[in-house]
């Protein structure tokens, strides 16, 4: 029955989105994932981020409605899509997560060390409020296209350099993010992979975050970088590090104009 | 080489700029620092990698030294890169050269080992990894092959980014020009494959010659679950509808 329904809804999502959307084992190889589509335990932490955004919070007692991601101050509409962006006030390329965590010490007060910014990562028994405001903001940008600004010269050099880091093997296994993403149809054990160049396939590869149902938990970009080093045995890669971010210059761009499923649902 | 020149010259950016700024903030740029937009994105990546205090680059590793040489390119790597594991006429030879002459053998000949001790290496990944956490360099490192290889054919769990090696030694026998090829693709496979996904197990260290004759066993060995069960080649299974393992990734 419902195998029934999930060849109907493929047919049917195939013949209006187009002839790619059917024949794509990442996109349509997960059963579970299919049928978990429409409940997203995200959304839980997606209303969790929203009270926190709004909330009067850190030393300065003030909420992060003034943080400008890019559109200006409070705009969150459409803004994550458009990131990473430069930002002048920092002179630097910025991913969500760092804009947040910016906004959180520039805004509120809160340091390094305090918990909202030091906790970058959830765990089994708590939530990282970064991680919930990220999926709060990023949500805001549900089912629009991806579509990151290339004006400033930092940003066109940080996508280049960040498409010279996808393709550079190195470390004691010879990998590079080239090594699993360049191939249709591939898989790692049973993990189908987003291939670079296919647009759907890429726009809801970098569709963070995302519930993943292994974790258990709601991860994001700079979670799905920072696994992707570990596991090439490269040297760990820091969060919000530039070098973190011309990764994501590169991911984001090269999925312009596919469509973000913010929050997504991973395995 | 043009790396070591290049890396020398970030350096030389980096130290006048901090000299300049007194100090230079971590992950923040001043303008004291060098003209980053005058760089190509070749060096803009490099200075990333090395100069931004992107990577914990100073993390001690289990072959020693630290992660910083793991993040340095040896020839083969550079070449790949900069081609995208598509090299052409010359670069292909050099390559295919360079890895022929990597091969070191071990002593007493290739011998096969115990496929059953072969079977667990073929399984785990474990080994090497480092950053957040840390792979216990005391256990014991696996060659991690059904990340990308379909090898016992009741296996489900097996990736495809490498050929199927289903009944591998079934198909081919076990004599010693088949030893021979088997460890070489172990060891270094661009010999034969030049930029191949695959890692060079043997020349990079990753495996001890032991682990590559119990995993040469799994492969070659008769008795082998790889070679010994018979599945009807037309009935492809599907991964997707077996139950998911935790790969890691």
């Amino acid at each position: 029955m419902i195998k029934q329904w999930l060849v109907a809804t493929a047919l049917a999502a195939s013949v209006v989105g187009g002839a790619t959307a059917s024949d794509s084992p990442y996109l349509t190889g997960r059963e579970q994932l299919m049928m978990l589509a429409d409940n997203n335990p995200a959304e839980l932490t997606e209303w969790r981020g929203e009270d926190l955004f709004h909330e009067p919070r850190g030393p300065k007692n003030v909420s992060l409605e003034q943080c400008d991601f890019g559109l200006g101050p409070g705009v969150l509409e459409g803004a994550y899509v458009q990131m990473p962006r430069y930002f002048e006030d920092t002179g630097r390329v910025m991913d969500l997560e760092s804009r947040l965590i910016h906004c959180m010490k520039t805004l509120q007060g809160f340091t390094e060390e305090d918990d909202p910014i030091a906790r970058k990562h959830s765990s089994d028994t708590r939530e990282a409020d970064l991680t919930a405001l990220y999926t709060y903001i990023a949500a805001q940008s549900n089912g629009m296209a991806w579509d990151p600004p290339m004006d400033h010269p930092m940003e066109r050099l940080t996508r280049d350099a960040g498409e010279v880091l996808f393709y550079r093997r190195a470390g004691n296994m010879d990998f590079g993010c080239v090594s699993c993403h360049s191939e249709p149809r591939k898989r790692i054990r049973l993990s189908f992979l987003p291939v670079v160049s296919h647009q759907e396939e890429w726009s809801k590869a970098v569709s963070w975050p995302a519930y993943r149902i292994g974790h258990g938990v709601v991860r994001s970009s700079q979670h799905r970088v920072r696994g992707c080093y570990y596991q090439m045995r490269q040297a760990g890669v820091k969060f919000g590090s530039d070098a973190s971010i011309a990764i994501l210059s590169y991911w984001t761009d090269q999925a312009r104009g596919g469509e973000a499923t913010l929050p997504d649902l991973k395995r | 080489m043009t790396n070591k020149t290049r890396h020398v010259t970030y350096m030389g950016l980096a130290l006048s700029a901090g000299l300049l700024a007194g100090c230079v903030q971590v992950g923040e740029q001043s303008d004291d620092e060098p003209d980053l937009t005058e760089m190509s994105a070749e060096e803009y990546a490099e200075y990333l990698i090395f100069e931004s205090n992107s990577f914990k680059l100073d993390q001690e590793v289990q072959e020693g030294g630290t992660a910083r040489e793991r993040m340095q390119q040896d020839e083969l790597q550079r070449l790949c890169s900069d081609t995208r594991n598509r090299p052409h006429g010359e670069v292909a030879n050099r390559i295919v050269a360079m890895a022929r002459e990597s091969f070191e053998y071990p002593e007493g000949g290739i011998q096969l080992g115990d496929w059953e001790k072969g079977a667990e290496l073929a399984r785990s990944g474990y080994g090497y990894r480092i950053g957040h956490n840390y792979d216990n360099p005391e256990r014991t490192v696996g060659g991690n092959c059904y990340a990308c290889h379909q090898m016992d054919p009741e296996e489900l769990a097996y990736g495809n980014i490498g050929p199927s090696l289903s009944n591998y030694g079934e198909l081919r026998g076990n004599t010693e020009a088949v030893r021979r090829f088997v460890y070489e693709m172990i060891y270094n496979p661009h010999a034969y494959f030049p930029c191949t996904a695959m890692p060079r197990m043997g020349h990079n260290g990753f495996l001890e010659q032991e682990s590559i004759s119990h995993i040469m066993a799994y492969l070659l060995d008769p008795e082998s679950p790889v070679n010994a069960r018979k599945v009807d080649p037309d009935v492809e299974m599907d991964p997707a509808s077996a139950p998911a393992g935790d790969t890691g990734f």
